[in-house]
């Protein structure tokens, strides 16, 4: 990325109140296209403010956002799928006795007329989601007609994020805490997930509470403090320990200027 | 999802493939066994071409309204006053036809569109005032009955015209009886309406996570009163098929009209927990109940047991279904181990300890009785 082009995102000293309870205070992000950028924080630090701002749940109450240069103004979660802003929660938000594809289309289903009425392909939504899973996520389940249920947690991380990527014009992709609920094997592939999202050109935001797999899958990592923007760290030259101090507060002398230490 | 048994793929497990059959397995073993029991004690007044008549039509008038309740219950949802807005719509309609001289259709057409009218109330009760669905159906179960004796007082209608007569009991010559007609084009409807359509689609992802089809966008409150609409409509068109069926109606027909169609949903797979359902188990279901009614009265059972059967199927097609969604059986031990659990033989000590004081209330009664003719 050469430096005159503008991020693909860039949110600018975005501070949000919640009646006299400040959640955020003049907090900077940038996200490039193809990166991983990790958000990292203790419990109440803003990450989660600061993400629904970006996808549109939440306004903030001063501050900015571009997407590639041009301003962007969201009122709902939908003006963000609009512009290519999607997240995957923590939850999934998946219907369990549903297929794969009617799950990946669930709200957004393909139709096909018949006798004058809309009623539901079927089967191009399965063909659909069996390529998008296939094609952009190297997934390929046992069988397509399964309830999701049945799934494992990785193919479940899958479903919901080729979700979010089956609208083609995705840029940004946020993900809250994807490997919370999953074991060593599940979490390996679920940040293959994610590093197969990202070596499609998307911008890709981790939320999580796990260091290991921050350190193995980000690029940078943006670690907040008490509302604010502590420090932000190229994952190459960074480590646990010095995240866990920024993040905790316990060497603040590393912080950059304008980080959390000021008010100390 | 059991709908799509007819695309079933290589990579199941054996297990996967039985629980798609299950809804379906589940009635017929039923049925079967109900078919034994009855040529073992009945053959000759119950294995009659003029009874399985009968059947038919009685299982024909619970169709529409097991394939709407498949739908409810896939939401998690439950209407349990169908019984009076049947009752109800078919007394208006009653009243339309015979008092104001409205033609057939028109009478019908109203009785049908008045059953959704009472659907969308119930689907608003619930989703805009939040009422739970069991209490706000039984609160309008109630208000609607209350409605149709309002109306109807002690008065029987009767001799309707003979279209109507026709949609209760009528036969298409060399074909299956009008009612059947009716109750399994419903029943197409209904599959198409599950597999093939928005609402269908919807009501199953509302009732297996509510939370998940908020966040994708699915209208969720839209859909249950759709769902209820349906729901009511079908109880409506039951209406016309009861009044027609018997010639006649009155404020308190169809009592058991709920109890009944939610016992033939359950038992045809349909999870009261939400997220799955059956069509084609629903019409499984309404078979075999309606076989199962009719064994009653073959064995001149009382008419009032027909209740307790029907609430015993509730019980124990649930009860069923929930074991064999437990995903962990095996180390249950077997079927006497589960019950010999410290925490059972509590409740068995309470349960002999509460049948003791009844019995000794009993005996103290018997000892102490006057004699009868005073009270009287």
């Amino acid at each position: 990325m050469s430096p005159d082009s503008p991020p693909l995102i860039q949110m600018r000293g975005i501070t949000k109140r919640f009646g006299g309870v400040t959640a955020l205070e003049d907090v900077d992000l940038e996200l490039n296209a193809g990166e991983v950028l990790a958000i990292v924080g203790d419990n109440g630090a803003g990450k989660s403010t600061l993400i629904k701002i970006l996808t549109g749940v939440l306004r903030p109450t001063t501050g900015t956002i571009e997407l590639n240069g041009q301003p962007l103004t969201m009122n709902s979660h939908s003006d963000a799928i609009e512009h290519g802003i999607d997240a995957v929660y923590q939850t999934l938000a998946l219907a369990d006795h549903l297929t794969p594809a009617a799950n990946m289309f669930l709200g957004s289903e393909l139709t096909r007329k018949f006798l004058g009425l809309e009623v539901l392909d079927n089967r191009r939504m399965r063909e659909e989601a069996e390529r998008t899973l296939q094609e952009r996520l190297g997934v390929t389940l046992r069988s397509m007609d399964v309830s999701t249920d049945s799934l494992s947690g990785g193919q479940r991380q899958a479903i919901a994020i080729a979700r979010a990527v089956y609208h083609s014009d995705l840029k940004v992709l946020v993900m809250d805490e994807p490997t919370a609920a999953l074991g060593p094997r599940e979490t390996a592939r679920t940040l293959k997930l994610i590093e197969a999202v990202r070596e499609q050109g998307l911008g890709v935001i981790v939320i999580s509470h796990s260091l290991d797999d921050v350190f193995a899958i980000s690029d940078r990592i943006q670690i907040m403090r008490r509302g604010r923007r502590a420090d932000m760290v190229n994952t190459r030259d960074s480590d646990t320990t010095s995240v866990l101090g920024i993040m905790v507060g316990a060497s603040a002398e590393q912080s950059s200027a304008d980080g959390a230490s000021a008010h100390e | 999802m059991s709908e799509q048994t007819a695309e079933l793929a290589k990579g199941l497990s054996r297990r996967e493939k039985l629980d798609r059959y299950l809804s379906l397995l589940g009635p017929m073993v039923m049925i079967a066994a109900l078919l034994i029991f009855m040529a073992l004690l009945e053959p000759a007044r119950y294995f009659r071409v003029s009874n399985f008549d009968i059947i038919l039509k009685d299982a024909a008038l619970y169709m529409p309204m097991a394939m709407a309740m498949t739908l409810v219950i896939t939401t998690r949802g439950i209407d349990l006053s169908i019984g009076s807005v049947a009752a109800l719509t078919a007394i208006i309609m009653g009243y339309m036809v015979k008092s104001y001289g409205f033609p057939w259709w028109a009478g019908v057409s109203i009785a049908i569109s008045l059953g959704a009218l009472c659907g969308l109330i119930n689907g608003l009760i619930i989703t805009r005032l939040r009422v739970p669905d069991l209490i706000g159906t039984v609160a309008m179960d109630l208000v609607y009955r209350g409605l149709a004796l309002v109306l109807a007082k002690g008065v029987v209608l009767s001799r309707f015209p003979e279209e109507i007569v026709a949609i209760g009991r009528g036969a298409i010559p060399g074909f299956l009886p009008i009612p059947v007609v009716i109750g399994l084009s419903t029943l197409v409807l209904g599959f198409f309406i599950y597999t093939r359509t928005r609402l269908g689609r919807y009501a199953i992802a509302i009732g297996s996570n509510p939370e998940a089809a908020e966040l994708t966008g699915v209208p969720v409150n839209r859909y249950k009163v759709y769902v209820y609409v349906l729901m009511g409509a079908m109880a409506g068109l039951a209406g016309v098929m009861l009044a027609g069926k018997l010639n006649a109606i009155q404020a308190t027909s169809a009592p058991f009209f709920n109890l009944h169609v939610i016992a033939a949903v359950v038992v045809g797979g349909t999870s009261l927990f939400g997220g799955r359902g059956s069509i084609v188990g629903s019409l499984a279901g309404v078979l075999l109940l309606a076989m199962m009614l009719n064994a009653l009265v073959t064995l001149r059972i009382e008419f009032f047991w027909q209740s307790v059967a029907s609430g015993v199927v509730i019980i124990s097609s649930v009860a069923f279904y929930t074991w064999m969604q437990q995903k962990d059986r095996d180390g249950q031990g077997g079927f006497m181990e589960a019950l010999a659990s410290p925490e059972n033989r509590r409740l068995g000590k309470f349960l002999l300890i509460l049948a003791m004081i009844i019995g000794s209330l009993f005996l103290l009664g018997y000892m102490f009785a006057g004699d009868t003719t005073a009270v009287r």
